[in-house]
């Protein structure tokens, strides 16, 4: 970073509360503390700051890394003072990381990180620790305190009860999060280190949640109304989810009206998976499981009283994201022009069977333009309304602009 | 703890054709095998999938024991080449039914290859290629013209894309010309 710059920012900061610094003094101490002692700029911006802001008598300007800042204020980028109680510990996963959990405030939480080579003490769960000199950089999209081997950590002998504040889910932001939220989907596990994922919900909102396995982590009960703190709130593609590793979750009683969130998408079809067309169910009451080519069923074994039905398992995407779709039989028939009876009767009729159904509706929607919508299941859209998009001249015109300016 | 995010299919990146052809970076996230290649394009974000509709021109079967087929798209902007073999039977067959030309719809895997003499060249490893109609390819120009402008404004702001300065001095005006001229070609 450029000192000159540092200066303007400092003086502009000073006289913006009335006082009229000397930006060549200003410079020179920078100068000083970053070329003589060594110091890195972003310190020495706020120690000169600090200092002046005391020269001049504006005692709530240079809030240096030396004064007690609340969690929830800090930014990426500050060095920092801060005393919190570890509200979370999680197993290192890596060598060079000694801790990393959470530590929280009456303001906030945070995650934090302790290397190795920082030769910290260890810090206890629940505990207070009063940390100096700590540095906040980002990690996934939000402040992330580093402890090094600068920092100092002294343990506190304060036990203060933290409670920490509920988000609504529809307001959670990346970093640490807690809610009050009720499971309404457990989703199949597809990886062989989670312990359960779904789909929690609350007035706000539903927002999928995932349980890595780990000693002493328990299941979520279907349908029960839980209080969660401090869990992880990670973003993936502008989608936010919860990993409960770091969270303390208790049962609560009561119920809560969990708010629908349908989402529309538009975007292109660009895959169509196998298990689309024609496929056939299990006739056990119930059961409606799609039977394999055999018509085995994984539950009820050999059926051969199936029915048939159509559906869709596909991609949309927007060149942003690419979401998973189901489409059942009626918007099937629609988009693709082909109703149940007579993907029936191409099927038993033809050498290849169900197969030319699976490429009738693929050479039909693949490619193609869509905009649906529906509620989620699975990390899959089950889709309540599917149709093509069409040209507009007016959105054309409105690109020539933001394009060509005045050539348009 | 591995992030959920890892499930998550890649979206497939729309692009110009000379875009397209101006790609040469390529690099892998980390040494795993496993890991997906990915191109960075010139306007700054990396892919490696990409979604073209354009007209299918020419399409010309090859090879003996490995049979495969290439076929050229066009868009307004120039020539996508795509490949199909063996290795993806499906895209083969498909692109093996299709007469040009038509308006097709490809789905695929950006290839660079770099030939002994040291010149670059980009091909599509196709998925999946479909036909389709006028009015989607007139909605494939609005859209790529749309995330292109997008990666334009955000040219600088990401780390891809400050790579992609970096790797092909990326002038903003020309690839705003590029869509420009390409939207000039849909028809009100
Ligand atoms: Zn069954």
């Amino acid at each position: 970073m450029n000192l000159s710059e540092v200066t303007e920012r400092i003086s502009r900061k000073l006289e913006s509360s009335g006082a009229q610094p000397d930006r060549q003094k200003i410079e020179s101490r920078l100068r000083r503390l970053v070329e003589e002692f060594g110091v890195n700029v972003a310190e020495a911006e706020r120690t000169v700051t600090g200092d002046l802001a005391r020269e001049h008598n504006l005692p709530n300007l240079g809030s240096s890394s030396s004064d007690l800042r609340p969690i929830n204020e800090i930014a990426p980028g500050e060095w920092v003072t801060i005393e919190g109680k570890i509200v979370s510990l999680t197993p290192s996963i890596s060598p060079s990381i000694a801790q990393n959990g959470i530590i929280a405030d009456s303001s906030g939480a945070m995650r934090f990180v302790v290397w190795s080579r920082a030769n910290a003490p260890a810090m206890e769960y629940g505990h207070w620790y009063r940390i100096e000199s700590a540095v906040v950089d980002e990690y996934r999209g939000s402040p992330n305190l580093k402890i090094h081997s600068g920092t100092t950590i002294s343990q506190m002998e304060k036990d203060v009860p933290l409670l920490p504040s509920i988000t609504p889910s529809a307001e959670l932001t990346p970093g640490v999060g807690s809610v009050r939220a009720k499971v309404i989907q457990d989703w199949d596990v597809l990886h062989e280190r989670m312990l359960q994922t779904g789909l929690l919900g609350d007035e706000s909102g539903t927002i999928k949640f995932v349980i890595w396995k780990e000693e002493g982590k328990e299941k979520l009960e279907l349908d029960t109304v839980y209080n969660i703190y401090y869990a992880t709130v990670d973003e993936y593609n502008g989608r936010l989810s919860l990993t409960l590793n770091t969270a303390m979750y208790i049962a609560d009683e009561g119920d809560i009206e969990v708010g629908r969130n349908e989402t529309e998408i538009q975007g292109a079809l660009v895959h169509v998976a196998p298990g689309s067309g024609l496929i056939k169910r299990c006739p056990v009451e119930g059961c409606n499981r799609s039977l394999s080519r055999q018509n085995y069923c994984p539950v009820h074994e050999i059926q051969s009283n199936f029915r048939y039905d159509l559906r869709l398992k596909g991609v949309l995407d927007d060149g942003e994201r690419a979401r998973n779709i189901l489409i059942q039989r009626d918007l099937v028939e629609k988009l693709t022009g082909i109703t149940l009876d007579e993907a029936i009767s191409i099927a038993e009729s033809n050498p290849i069977g169900m197969d030319e159904i699976f490429y009738r509706v693929r050479n039909a929607v693949l490619g193609r333009y869509y905009t649906c919508s529906g509620g989620e299941f699975a990390g899959r859209m089950l889709v309540d309304s599917c149709v093509p998009v069409t040209f507009k001249p007016e959105e054309l015109a409105a690109l020539l602009n933001r394009a060509g300016g005045e050539a348009a | 703890m591995r992030p959920q995010a890892t499930f998550e299919r890649e979206p497939a990146r729309r692009i110009f054709a000379s875009e397209f052809r101006e790609t040469r970076y390529q690099f892998k996230e980390d040494d795993d095998e496993k890991s997906p290649n990915y191109v960075i394009f010139p306007t700054g974000i990396r892919s490696n999938r990409i979604f073209i509709v354009g007209t299918l021109t020419e399409k010309q079967r090859q090879g003996d024991q490995n049979i495969f087929y290439r076929g050229r798209v066009i868009d307004p902007t120039g020539t996508f080449f795509i490949m199909a073999g063996s290795y993806r039977p499906e895209a083969m067959q498909q692109l093996a039914r299709i007469e040009a030309p038509a308006f097709v719809a490809v789905v695929g895997k950006p290839n660079l290859f770099v030939t002994q003499e040291g010149n670059c060249l980009v091909s599509v490893n196709a998925e999946s290629i479909t036909v389709v109609d006028r009015e989607t390819r007139d909605l494939w120009v609005l859209d790529t013209a749309r995330e292109t402008l997008d990666r334009l404004d955000a040219l600088g702001t990401t780390a891809d894309s400050r790579k992609a300065q970096e790797e092909y001095g990326t002038q903003p005006e020309i690839y705003r010309k590029i869509v420009y001229d390409a939207l000039s070609q849909v028809q009100m």
